[in-house]
């Protein structure tokens, strides 16, 4: 058995298809993309070495913006751990507690996560529609007509318009993860801490949190990543616009790359792109592991 | 058939004098065409509308020749290429022609990526000037000197204008479009006008007895930023001039000169007054045409391809094309134009049938071209050799219109490379939504476009 | 999960105590809470359904946010019949199918190496594997495009089946890695000992043991392609190979005036998993717990 399962050729042949796909697909783009990132290259004709040139216009250049986008999507990361945390484990505490119908509820608030996000965001710009969408419909309908906006299309609504979609999809994928966590808490604790006198409050603070500070972690950085690299729905909803008020990294590469023939910046910014999600991952784990000592 | 000719004649010196395109080509100013120096020995050879392409060897072996377009089966365009290429082919069975269609934004990738990978079809759509010249100077275009010069007598040299780089011609083209205004007269007439205004200053007249009326006088889609150029390109036009425009797109001439800061600050001051519908920012450009069409605007300015659209709704009587008025009689005068012969089809260099696809090429452009124009969705590029006197009463004032025309620049997305006519339409976004005023449009571009 | 059972046997005592007015109260808000939460997150759904069976006079003011008054399901036929949404749909199944089925051979294959055999480096092998789960998808997207048109792979389904794959592959080790350790190891070596080689072992043995990993990543991975835009958009440029959210993208693109064929277009791509998961939420949620917390 030992013999059997210590095989070199035999773990070599196992473990290849796996290391082929993940080595070809995900790790040496990496490093091509730092490479290209060095050049101006249009796609199809030479390619010329420039340097750092690319990274000193990305962070100079205003008719670029990347700050500006980098910017919107940190604000979008702040808005996913400020807002969309909080609402996910407000939620989570309270349908773990155990109360009838638990399951249903949890069911239907993670029923957004498994639409398509085109699908979302195609509903979302029927539902901000100026002249027909709901919720203009609705602010009327109530007789508050001053509110109504063209939510999309105004550059001082549209960033936050198009950022209520993406939080929302998201509050059931969070919500669900720290329910499992807190279902996870041994019985015991709960009914020790309730002999004690605890109060629902206090358990949740001092038991279950604590318990399941792991999941708080992967949510956050799920959060947070996912928020450098959001594109999806506002591609959707705005594709950066209007007048790159709502553009994030993503959309401003997929800009680059695909109408101004831009290959060496995009690839620039996928790096940083890359390099950002692993800072913030990394991040992240620290502050979470100096809070448990 | 007589107008038609004159039409040709006139768009000849037009276009001639627009010239555009490659960055190294130095514009002709001759109306008439002199005989190219370099012209193929082909050229003995009598081009005949009906002549039969590829020769005689051709014949004998059937070749497969494959073709990618953006004519899907929403565009406008869609019915000139069909009924041309089942024309092209019954014509010449030993070519067995495969073609698809991709939708416009779609299509841009896709034929980049093919351009990247060398794997083009032997004929592909592209449009001249800016988008053509990358994959020219990368040697993926095959030169189609020797084909065109058959075509010579039916396909004006002044056409080729924005397929020709360093003296070489890249493709064919099939229609030739413009930008105008349209005006949707029943409005006009609610506001007391039986005539399109015919100056700058009667415009602005018009539009304000017609707000007095409770009529929106544009609209103008703020998502599609190549849609709000065709205003501000039409107003700056008709204060700087045809000719200082072209020397501002090819880097030549500063865009820092006071025309066309007022052009901009004019445009501002017109959406300030809300003579755009403020509605249309969120709209996409098909939208704004839709609500045009609804009756929601007196005015729309848009490509002369809409004709097709506004006559199929029925709009031929109810809605005029004019030309935009002039700003500053110093420097514009009626008579000059945005736009150009861009619509083209080319040949890859990969192609394993390259000759036989380029006279392809040139018989399918020539049929699109006729057909499209009986269809409404451009000027003929080709000399008609149809009758035209089934043409819509709109697609007629077009011709008179382009027939009257002196000059004539290539839109500013189209005339400049991809990456500097994002830039561009950046600003003119900008502009638009009055986040940049004219003196920031004008030092912005003069910076960015270098 | 594992633990999840015990949990529900004894929830019915904490709720026991609740019997105090003040309670009542709460439980109330709470309830009213939950309420509220459910309408925010059901009734977009429910305006998309209403609303793809409705005219633009009925969507455009009669009849906002009410049941359609006729419905209209020609709608539905306009919407396959113009907007191709039927091809996009078989294609995206096309693709999600044969996605899986890789990701499952691959990262069984792969977990079985990095949980059965001992090896050198398998701990870092496995770290290695486990940062895909960290890497953006979008971040590769130029060299895999650059790669795939050299090979001339663009516009065919393996352009997308082939990156899918691959950055579904790391959540495939985790989860089978989780299910795999609890298989004992008895049963290999009893498998061993009746003369079977490491390959029927894993395929006789091992395989049909897995099915519970199966489900799980499959879903998991089944909702990674079947919504996924920015690679479908890029690399497919031609209407035979689109996929659902591409073909949803552009029918919209064509039809801004019409809202009812494009919101018909929007329920066949939604109600397909809506249905499954009706019936399979337990399952399906599970899959998503346990790609999170395992990790």
């Amino acid at each position: 058995m030992k013999k059997l399962y210590s095989n070199k050729l035999t773990i070599f042949l196992f473990i290849l298809p796996a290391l082929l796909l993940f080595v070809v697909i995900l790790v040496a783009p990496i490093f091509l993309s730092g490479y290209y990132s060095l050049f101006k290259w249009n796609g199809f004709g030479k390619k010329v070495f420039l340097g750092l040139s690319n990274y000193k216009e990305l962070f100079t250049s205003n008719s670029i913006g990347f700050i500006r986008a980098l910017g919107n999507s940190l604000l979008l990361a702040a808005f996913s751990v400020g807002i969309q945390l909080p609402i996910s484990l407000g939620l989570a505490l309270l349908l773990g507690k155990g109360r009838k119908g638990e399951r249903g509820f949890l069911s239907i608030y993670f029923m957004p996560v498994l639409i398509s996000t085109v699908v979302i965001g195609q509903l979302w710009l029927k539902i901000y529609n100026p002249e027909y969408g709901v919720l203009n419909v609705f602010l009327r309908s109530i007789g508050l007509e001053k509110l109504t906006q063209i939510w999309l299309g105004n550059k001082a609504t549209a960033l936050g318009a198009a950022f209520v979609p993406v939080l929302w999809q998201y509050v059931g994928y969070h919500m669900l993860l720290m329910y499992a966590g807190i279902k996870s808490v041994p019985t015991e604790y709960r009914e020790a801490a309730m002999i004690d006198g605890a109060r629902e409050g206090q358990i949740n603070r001092y038991i279950v949190l604590p318990y399941i500070k792991p999941i708080l972690k992967i949510s956050t950085i799920f959060a947070v990543t996912g928020s450098l690299k959001s594109f999806d729905l506002i591609y959707v909803l705005t594709n950066g616009g209007p007048l790159h008020a709502t553009e994030v990294p993503s959309t401003l590469m997929i800009n680059m790359l695909f109408l101004r023939n831009r290959y060496g910046m995009g690839s620039t910014i996928a790096f940083l792109l890359i390099i950002l999600c692993f800072f913030f991952a990394l991040i992240i784990g620290l502050i979470f592991r100096e809070k448990e000592d | 058939m007589k107008k038609a000719t004159s039409l040709l004649l006139a768009m000849g010196m037009v276009v001639s004098l627009a010239g555009c395109g490659g960055k190294s080509e130095s514009t002709s100013t001759e109306p008439t065409k002199a005989a190219d120096p370099t012209q193929a020995p082909a050229a003995t050879e009598a081009p005949a509308a009906t002549e039969a392409p590829a020769a005689t060897e051709a014949a004998k072996d059937p070749v497969d020749l494959t073709m990618w377009c953006i004519a899907t089966e929403s565009d406008s365009n869609r019915h000139a290429y069909v009924t041309a290429i089942d024309e092209f082919k019954a014509a010449h069975p030993e070519i067995n022609l495969t073609w698809e269609a991709t939708q416009n934004e779609s299509y841009k990738t896709k034929i980049k990526a093919a351009v990247a990978a060398n794997e083009m079809p032997d004929i592909f759509f592209t449009w001249g000037a800016g988008f053509i010249q990358e994959f020219v100077e990368a040697d993926r275009v095959y030169c189609v000197d020797d084909v065109y010069a058959k075509y010579k007598d039916e396909l004006p040299e002044v056409m080729m204008g924005n397929l020709k780089f360093d003296g070489k011609y890249y493709g064919a083209p099939t229609t030739f479009n413009v930008v105008a205004m349209f005006c949707n007269m029943d409005l006009l007439k609610q506001a007391g006008y039986d005539a399109v205004p015919g100056t700058y200053e009667e415009l602005l007249k018009c539009c304000d007895d017609l707000k007095a009326k409770g009529i929106t006088p544009f609209g103008c889609s703020g998502k599609e930023n190549w849609a709000i150029s065709e205003y501000s390109e039409s107003m700056i036009q008709k204060s700087v001039g045809t000719d200082k425009m072209r020397a501002m797109y090819e880097g030549k001439e500063s865009w820092n000169n006071p025309d066309v800061i007022k052009a901009i600050d004019s445009l501002q001051e017109m959406v300030k007054k809300e003579y755009f519908d403020p509605a249309a920012v969120a709209l996409s450009n098909d939208e704004v045409k839709a609500n045009f069409i609804a009756g929601k605007y007196a005015f729309y300015i848009n490509g002369t391809w809409n004709v097709a659209d506004m006559v199929a709704n029925g709009l031929d009587d109810k809605v005029q094309v004019a030309e935009f008025p002039v700003i500053n009689p110093a420097n514009a005068q009626l008579g000059e134009l945005i736009g150009g012969a861009n619509d083209s089809l080319a040949v890859a260099a990969s192609s394993k049938n390259a000759a036989v696809a380029a006279e392809t090429c040139f018989e399918l452009a020539r049929g699109i071209c006729h057909y499209g124009n009986l269809d409404g969705v451009g000027i003929p590029a080709w000399k008609p050799f149809y009758d035209t006197s089934s043409l819509s009463k709109m697609s007629n004032t077009v011709a008179d219109i382009v027939a009257n025309a002196s000059k004539t620049v290539l839109f500013g997305d189209n005339f400049l490379s991809a990456d500097k006519a994002n830039i561009y339409l950046d600003y003119v976004g900008q502009a638009y939504a009055t986040a940049i005023d004219g003196q920031a449009y004008a030092e912005g571009l003069d910076n960015d476009l270098k | 999960m594992d633990n999840k059972s015990i949990v529900n046997t004894k929830k019915m005592k904490s709720r026991g105590s609740s019997s105090r007015q003040g309670n009542r109260v709460k439980e109330t808000w709470v309830y009213i809470l939950f309420g509220f939460w459910a309408i925010v997150n059901l009734f977009p759904i429910y305006w998309m359904f209403t609303f793809s069976l409705k005219d633009n006079t009925e969507i455009f003011g009669e009849n906002v946010a009410g049941l359609p008054k006729h419905w209209l399901w020609s709608n539905y036929s306009k919407a396959l019949g113009i907007g191709n949404i039927g091809r996009n749909f078989i294609n995206s199944i096309i693709v999600a199918v044969v996605t899986i089925l890789i990701v499952m051979l691959v990262s069984l294959m792969a977990t079985f190496a990095l949980t059965r055999f001992v090896w050198k480096g398998r701990k870092r092998m496995n770290s290695f594997f486990m940062l895909g789960l960290t890497i953006p998808i979008h971040a590769s997207i130029v060299p895999i495009y650059t790669t795939l048109s050299r090979l001339h792979l663009l516009n065919t389904y393996l352009a997308l089946i082939i990156p899918y794959a691959a950055f579904s592959l790391a959540m495939g080790i985790l989860i089978c890695t989780g299910f795999m350790q609890e298989l004992p190891i008895d049963l290999d070596e009893a498998a061993c000992i009746d003369g079977c080689g490491t390959w029927r072992i894993f395929f006789k043995i091992i395989v049909p043991l897995m099915k519970p990993a199966v489900a799980t990543v499959s879903i998991y991975t089944f909702l990674q392609c079947w919504n996924e835009l920015m690679f479908a958009n890029i690399f497919i440029s031609d209407s035979a190979h689109k996929t659902l959210p591409v073909g949803i993208q552009s029918l919209s693109g064509q039809y801004m005036t019409d809202w009812g064929p494009v919101g018909a277009a929007l329920v066949m791509a939604t109600f397909p998993t809506l249905l499954f998961y009706i019936f399979f939420s337990k399952k399906i949620q599970d899959s998503f717990i346990a790609g999170a917390i395992k990790g």
